[in-house]
């Protein structure tokens, strides 16, 4: 089978990106760029225009030029033109809709009475989604873009091996205990209850088996994981594949629009979608849905995400047994299945390859191994001297009337180590430790000083955190290797794979998902504070 | 889309689920190393 396609198509797609970033680099869309307000952009949209407008380029001549036989270099070739396509549909809905949409949004606020765009959480995540459904379903995916869509979940792999260098050891360990209660919980009530109702309403063993996998731990790859163990048939894990598919989408919709009508923090959210959704890319999608700016509620939901993955050893050894005992019991002939072999052979290395990921991070080789998501405490004079880009001395300690302004209100704090504190920074103009860095940002956060007061702190505090520039470009990077993949991920999203969804397996796991749901939302709101 | 693909599965190129988590690490390694050398 030759996968090159012969086509134009590529070609024509590195011509747009190429133009684009040479119109935006030489001024031409400035109006388009302030009416979008998407000025933040503008690097990358230079940088990713050329960048993949090149290699595009490279790839349409192939397509044109080339005559390939069946082999290696046609195979992963032919991937190229796939992986552009996503990534043009990708700068649309980012550059493109997504701030249109903002705009609609506000502009229609005061006739609507609500941000519609903000309510409907049409952010890129979303609409990336949405495009990737629309394309497959509508128009259907090029017939030269086939092969490379199916990248799609490589890329959301590599993103979250990736995010293992955002994290630091304190951050896990505060995250880590409540996640394992958390999950522990929420996994192994939700298979026990699969089982119980599968067996109740007369399901296949393997059928039940794979679905309470599938519902309890991670979804798609825990299904696949424990098919062989409950010798599930490819019909039961299509029909399991459907269920998760098509309730993890309702879920990744419904839940952002939730959490922002309940008020939820970003820990909140992020502990919430890691528990709550089904597979490991719906809470990813879930999770930057809700905070499209930002990942801290990524990076939340996916260290519930990974935790529950952890658990899917156990779940594959209780299922075996489990299986093996249900077929027994009914005097049926089973074949002899090694559980431990299968986990083995069947655990997903992107795990440990973000355990790997986090482990060399907390070595510190990409910030300081006590960073916080990326930011860091110093206020040695070097980090406190900057130069600006004209060489000039920026002095970022206290200026006397700023030390006058904290010496005036002083004596409004009532609790003795905030004094202290803050005696300590006006001594030497400048915040003396990470403990002191913790009570000024409480006296922020209390609103006890003036406007001009909490203006001098909060400058005190801004100019002794830093951000790791290494760590900023990791974030920058996984939010393209999520959107990459997501994108791709909405191309998959077939009619025909949300109608395998039907009858009983998707009444069963439909219950169990909500009560998981509705479970875990009561009890993060009880149990997890904002600001672990 | 099964039938349209004669090497890999409807949802990736590779020919298992543990050789397409490989790639992901070798790729996050090799931008890991490029972050580090060039950052």
């Amino acid at each position: 089978m030759v996968y090159t396609k012969r086509t134009f198509w590529p070609l024509i797609i590195g011509v747009i990106m190429v133009g684009y970033a040479y119109l935006v680099q030489s001024g031409n869309m400035a109006p388009l760029i302030k009416f979008l307000n998407t000025g933040r952009y503008v690097g990358e949209m230079v940088t990713l225009g050329y960048a993949f407008g090149g290699v595009a380029i490279a790839a349409g001549l192939w397509h044109l030029v080339a005559a390939p036989r069946e082999g290696h270099a046609d195979y992963y070739f032919s991937t190229i033109a796939g992986v552009m396509f996503i990534m043009l549909v990708a700068f649309i809905v980012k550059w493109g809709l997504d701030p249109l949409m903002a705009n609609w949004g506000r502009a229609a606020q005061p006739t609507l009475g609500f941000n519609f765009a903000s309510v409907m959480n049409l952010n890129y995540v979303v609409m990336g989604i949405l495009a990737g459904i629309i394309v497959v379903n509508v128009f259907k995916v090029p017939h030269w873009a086939e092969n490379g869509v199916r990248l799609s979940r490589l890329g959301l792999k590599t993103g979250v091996i990736l995010l293992g260098a955002l994290y630091s050891f304190a951050e896990l360990a505060q995250l880590g205990k409540l996640s394992v209660v958390l999950i522990g919980i929420f996994v192994l009530g939700s298979v026990w209850l699969v089982l119980v109702i599968g067996v109740r309403r007369n399901l296949p063993n393997s059928m039940t088996g794979v679905l309470s996998s599938g519902v309890g731990v991670c979804g798609v790859s825990a299904a696949v994981a424990t098919a062989p163990v409950v010798q599930a048939k490819s019909l039961e894990i299509a029909y399991t594949i459907g269920t998760i598919l098509l309730f993890g989408v309702l879920c990744m919709f419904l839940f952002p629009i939730v959490g922002k009508s309940l008020g939820m923090g970003y820990v909140q959210f992020g502990a919430w979608a890691g528990t709550g959704i089904l597979n490991s890319a719906q809470v990813a999608g879930a999770a930057l849905a809700f905070q499209p700016g930002g990942i801290e509620t990524l990076k939340v939901a996916e260290i519930f995400n990974i935790t529950r993955v952890l658990f899917l050893p156990i779940i594959v050894v209780w299922l075996a047994i489990w299986y093996v005992r249900r077929e027994q019991a009914a005097q049926r002939e089973v074949q002899h299945v090694d559980a431990m072999q299968v986990v083995i052979s069947k655990f997903p290395i992107f795990v440990l390859g973000f355990i790997l990921m986090f482990l060399l991070s907390s070595t510190g080789i990409f910030a300081p191994a006590r960073h916080y998501q990326g930011s860091y405490f110093d206020n040695s004079e070097k980090a406190l001297m900057k130069k600006d880009r004209a060489g000039k001395e920026i002095n970022n300690f206290l200026k006397a009337e700023e030390v006058a302004t904290l010496q005036k209100e002083l004596d409004k704090i009532k609790r003795d180590d905030q004094k202290a504190a803050l005696t300590r920074l006006i001594e030497n103009k400048k915040v003396m430790s990470e403990d002191d860095d913790a009570m000024v940002r409480g006296v922020i956060n209390s609103k006890a000083l003036s406007k001009e007061g909490t203006a001098v702190l909060s400058k005190a505090h801004r100019v002794v955190r830093h951000t790791a520039a290494k760590i900023a470009k990791f974030r920058d990077l996984i939010a393209w290797f999520f959107t990459f993949g997501l994108v791709g991920l909405g191309m998959q999203i077939t009619m025909a794979s949300i109608r395998q969804a039907g009858g009983q397996p998707l009444v069963i796991g439909s219950i169990v998902g909500v009560i998981k749901a509705v479970g875990s939302l009561i009890v993060v709101m009880l149990l997890v504070a904002e600001t672990i | 889309m099964e039938d349209k693909f004669d090497r890999g599965s409807a949802l990736t190129i590779f020919p298992s689920d543990r050789y397409e988590d490989l790639m992901a690490l070798v790729i996050s390694l090799a931008i890991a190393a490029l972050i580090y050398f060039l950052v």
